[in-house]
């Protein structure tokens, strides 16, 4: 642990003293033969796990452009092996592009040089996690809401419309405490769902974003996280183990990705999903191109292909998130259908409220509290304090 | 006699005579890489932690202060140290006195298939991956998990319930208390406590137990006056790898447990996005601290008085 | 006289191994008594039987009339001198020492001042500070000594207790343990695989060979009248005579014994035996001459002033009588 970050410190302080200036691609030239991208577990499957979900091999034998996935399991791991260095791309969600951006590790996409471009959802195209001074620095992959997952045989025939359940003490329609029985996420980023959860029933602290955060409302947020510190016995940050939670350990309600709803529903476990009433958290991952990349004609290739509306439907079926883009759920070239595409949350884009980095000089109120105070401080309400 | 002279057998003369010269061929690339590599991220390790973030704008103040050192005593990072020294310590001595007796027979009795059976024992669990083993524990110590179960069975719930009833240590089930975190590492690092210990007992010789027993000694006393004081270097190097060991860790805790903070899952939060590298830089001091003041104490003791 | 220690029909066996086999002896006390026998003759078995290291697989061993079979070594009223010393490395010499004395609750103090005392009688006053680490070969016998004396045992074991030193000193040790001995008046029994050693020191020897007692007696009687051939051969190298050569050198028809310094050279017809030299070797007091007699080699010891006859040379032999011994055994 400690020889890794040491080593990822000294490389990020001898990367960052160099100045850094990239051109913009203007054409796409022939493919260099290969491609590395640092993408989250399950992003880019080749068939291995499950031979129906495979969305590699047809592109290496149509580019000629080997892909080399390198998995990262935290947003934190992304951007410490992007400024190591030696990639081509990265599946970035919101909380780690930005800050890649400011820190000129990646580099300004020309959207012209993709065909598929156009075919990417409205809702997403300027989407403020990757596009900085109307310049895009890559393109959207797959965005997903934090879902409010609950054990139906515990909240029978009322089930569950709002976060409070997680937040606040109460009996459960089963009769039984909430307490000991709700989980949270286990990442500084949860301050954001509990001022998600304030902005709507506290309208007086003035939130207008749950990532922008000024002294009073951010304290709102951690005395409400402090609540629930006595209600949870265990955060969770592995979706495997959150799944495994609920079925042996009592947990009968938690926010979650679809991605375990639907994995616990294929094993007919009693588990269903909302968004409730205050909407959601959320998360929209944006394929990257390093500063430096080696491969830049395969890494181009590479956002056109991700962009094909029947590897996001695939895609969106297997992670269960939804695609980037729209026809991916309609026109029938992948597993995915409308139906599925709802389940998964396209239709709630507007009450989702995606991660980003909150950074002390915020647009909404000037000054806000930093990621690197809700970090020491998330870990002080999980510690009890 | 030197015209047809081959280059290895000019290369090796040359080491003949400069003995020292096939010193340095040898040891130059592992000291550069312990020099370089380890010394210095250790330094530049060092060198951060005496940096702070600026409180506002969140960038690094490249100012030497002593700042950052004083965060780590705010009750919360405080509360993670402490948590993860008390761990660290019980887990050490808890190892200890298991690893002893095991450790004892192995040195003293098994002989031939049993003793290639202890050391199967005893290394297996290392061969497997040690997510696994962790992620097994979870299972085990769920609440539906095998342990409950059988517990359940031989009717001794009330029992469990008392202990996880107890303050702070306790909790709704074994999987997410204190113990069984402490239950995970002990497992995992256990081997690491056991071999040194065992290697130390097998160096001391029989003839010193007889003698302590010829001169009157009972057993008990044969093992407080010669047997402990003699492998107390195996005991301590032992306890240097559970305690060292569980002080890092920064996996087991974030599997099992209440997921309050261990030093290491600290570090591992603050930098990265926090980007608050000085404060993880200070996180990561505090076990080489901790450790330097451990071996510092033992050696004032006397504990390798027996080297 | 009193029996320190018995054995009564006492074996140790090893799986199939008999290291000891019906061993029966009686050791009286305040004396000197040696084991002796080449290495796996089962004396340091006999010796850890009496210790306690060792359970007897049959019969008893009984120290002062008592059946010792379930008493602990550290209840027996014995200390033993190792091997190898078997020092504590991590203790001072003073603690060495003091050690039976901690172990039985005697106060520090006092404690510490019997180690003194007792260093101070195997002459090494002032070394109490020292790690045996820090100690010479005969230092450390010495400390091992003092160790086992300080207790005040009734009997002493001591295994070999010389092996490891130099001649000079093992000669000077063998004059001080002896005289120890006769001081403090207890028994003393000791393990060693040296005739010469055994011989010297003890007033009475046990030979030993394949687990069990082939003769005790005297150090003369060992070594003037060996029962078998194995205790002349063992204790002292003597020559030994087919009944067929003794009785052609004038003795009955058996197995004799004949020590090779008892040989003097002879006129031919003033000998008992004749022959012709085939080697000598020079060992600086003595020269060992090897004699062919008809078809068996004979070893003779000539003081080395004397002229030695020369390889293939015809040499007549003789004797005083009574030299040429007759076995009891073969």
């Amino acid at each position: 642990m400690t020889a890794r970050f040491l080593l990822s410190t000294a490389v990020t302080v001898l990367v960052a003293a160099q100045p850094v200036l990239a051109q913009m691609m203007t054409e796409v030239g022939p493919g260099e033969g290969q491609v590395d991208i640092v993408a989250w577990p399950g992003y880019i499957e080749r068939g291995d796990t499950m031979a129906e979900f495979d969305w590699v091999t047809k592109f290496e034998e149509a580019t000629g452009c080997k892909v080399n996935v390198k998995s990262a399991n935290t947003s934190d791991e992304m951007v410490a092996l992007m400024n190591e260095g030696g990639f081509d791309l990265v599946t970035a969600s919101g909380d780690a592009s930005l800050r890649l951006i400011a820190g000129q590790r990646v580099q300004e996409v020309n959207v012209d040089l993709i065909p598929s471009w156009s075919a990417v959802d409205d809702r997403l195209k300027d989407a403020p996690w990757h596009t900085v001074d109307g310049k895009h620095y890559g393109t959207p992959y797959m965005w997903g809401p934090n879902v409010l997952m609950y054990n139906t045989d515990a909240f029978g025939d009322s089930p569950p419309t709002s976060w409070n359940v997680v937040f606040e003490e109460m009996t459960l329609p089963d009769g039984q405490p909430n307490s000991g029985r709700v989980q949270a996420y286990d990442g500084p980023i949860h301050i954001a769902d509990a001022a998600n959860y304030l902005m709507y029933h506290q309208p007086d602290l003035g939130i207008t974003s749950p990532y922008e955060l000024n002294a009073d409302q951010y304290a709102a947020a951690l005395d409400l996280l402090r609540t629930q510190r006595t209600l949870v016995n265990r955060y969770w940050h592995d979706a495997f183990i959150q799944m495994d939670d609920f079925k042996n350990e009592g947990v009968v309600a938690s926010g979650s990705w679809p991605f375990q709803v639907n994995i616990l529903q294929s094993e007919d476990q009693p588990i269903a999903s909302v968004i409730p009433i205050e909407g959601a958290t959320g998360w929209a991952d944006t394929t990257m191109m390093h500063v430096d990349s080696a491969h830049p004609n395969c890494a181009y290739m590479w956002m056109e292909h991700s962009l094909a509306s029947n590897l996001q439907s695939d895609l969106s079926v297997w992670f269960g998130a939804n695609p980037a883009v729209l026809a991916a759920c309609t026109d029938g070239r992948g597993m995915q259908t409308a139906e599925g595409c709802t389940k998964n949350g396209l239709d709630d884009f507007e009450k989702i409220k995606f991660w980003t980095t909150p950074v002390s000089s915020c647009e909404s109120q000037g000054e806000c509290v930093p990621y690197y105070r809700w970090v020491s401080d998330y870990i002080g309400v999980i510690g009890g304090r | 006699m030197t015209g047809g002279q081959h280059l290895t057998a000019r290369i090796s003369d040359a080491f003949w005579r400069h003995p020292r010269l096939l010193l340095a061929v040898l040891l130059t690339p592992p000291l550069i890489w312990l020099g370089v590599i380890y010394i210095g991220s250790l330094l530049a390790l060092l060198v951060q932690s005496f940096f702070s973030i600026d409180e506002f704008s969140g960038l690094i103040n490249y100012q030497f202060t002593l700042k950052t050192y004083a965060e780590l005593l705010r009750p919360s990072n405080f509360d993670i140290i402490l948590r993860t020294t008390l761990m660290a310590a019980s887990v050490t001595i808890v190892a200890a006195v298991i690893a002893f007796p095991i450790a004892y027979y192995a040195a003293r009795y098994a002989k031939g298939r049993m003793k290639a059976f202890f050391y199967l024992g005893v290394m297996l669990p290392l061969w497997s991956s040690y997510l696994v083993k962790v992620y097994a524990w979870k299972l085990i110590l769920a609440k539906e998990g095998i342990l409950n179960w059988a517990v359940d069975g031989v009717g001794a719930s009330a029992a469990l319930n008392a202990v996880l009833a107890l303050p702070v240590i306790g909790g709704s089930s074994l999987s997410v208390s204190y113990i069984g975190t402490f239950l995970v590492f002990l497992y995992v690092w256990l081997p690491f406590m056991i071999l040194p210990m065992q290697a130390a007992l097998e160096r001391v010789p029989v003839n010193l137990l007889e003698a302590s027993g010829d001169l009157g000694g009972r057993p008990s006393q044969t093992l407080r006056h010669v047997i402990l004081p003699l492998a107390l270097p195996g005991i301590i190097a032992g306890s240097i790898f559970t305690f060292s060991l569980t002080l890092g860790d920064y996996i087991i805790p974030q599997i099992v447990g209440s997921s309050r903070r261990f030093i290491g899952q600290a570090v591992y939060a603050h930098q990265g996005t926090a980007g608050n590298i000085p404060l993880a830089a200070a996180f990561a001091v505090v076990p080489i601290v901790i450790m330097a003041i451990y071996l510092w104490v033992a050696k004032r003791k006397g504990a390798f008085d027996a080297l | 006289m009193t029996v320190a220690v018995e054995f009564d029909h006492v074996s140790r066996h090893f799986g199939a191994v008999r290291a000891v086999d019906d061993v029966s002896i009686a050791i009286e006390e305040g004396g000197f008594f040696a084991m002796l026998g080449p290495s796996g003759s089962g004396k340091t078995t006999c010796l850890r039987l009496i210790s306690g290291f060792e359970r007897p697989t049959a019969g008893h061993v009984r120290i002062f009339g008592e059946n010792s079979e379930n008493v602990p070594p550290n209840r027996r009223p014995v200390n033993t001198v190792f091997q190898d010393y078997a020092l504590f490395p991590h203790l001072s010499v003073r603690d060495n020492v003091a050690y039976g004395l901690m172990v039985k609750g005697t106060d520090r103090r006092r404690r510490q001042a019997a180690a003194e005392d007792m260093l101070a009688l195997v002459k090494l006053d002032g070394y109490g500070a020292r790690k045996p680490a820090e100690l010479s070969g005969g230092q450390r016998q010495r400390v091992a000594l003092a160790r086992a004396l300080v207790n005040k045992p009734r009997v002493l074991l001591l295994d070999e207790p010389l092996g490891a030193l130099d001649l000079k000193l093992r000669e000077a040790m063998q004059e001080e343990l002896k005289s120890l001995q006769r001081a403090l008046g207890i028994t003393f029994i000791f393990v060693t695989h040296d005739q010469g050693e055994a011989l010297s020191m003890a007033d009475r020897v046990a030979v030993f060979s394949q687990g069990a007692i082939v003769q005790v007696g005297s150090p003369q009687d060992i070594y003037e009248r060996p029962h078998t051939r194995f205790v002349a051969d063992f204790v002292g190298s003597a020559n030994v005579l087919s009944p067929e050569l003794a009785a052609r050198a004038g003795g009955p028809r058996h197995w004799s014994s004949l020590r090779p310094e008892a040989i003097a050279l002879a006129k031919p017809e003033a000998a008992r035996l004749t022959g012709t030299v085939t080697g000598t070797r020079y060992l600086g007091a003595v020269n060992r001459v090897t004699v062919a007699v008809g078809g068996d080699m004979l070893t003779i010891a000539l003081p080395a002033v004397q002229t030695v006859p020369a390889d293939g040379a015809e040499i007549g032999l003789t004797w005083p009588d009574g030299a040429l011994h007759t076995m009891e055994a073969e």
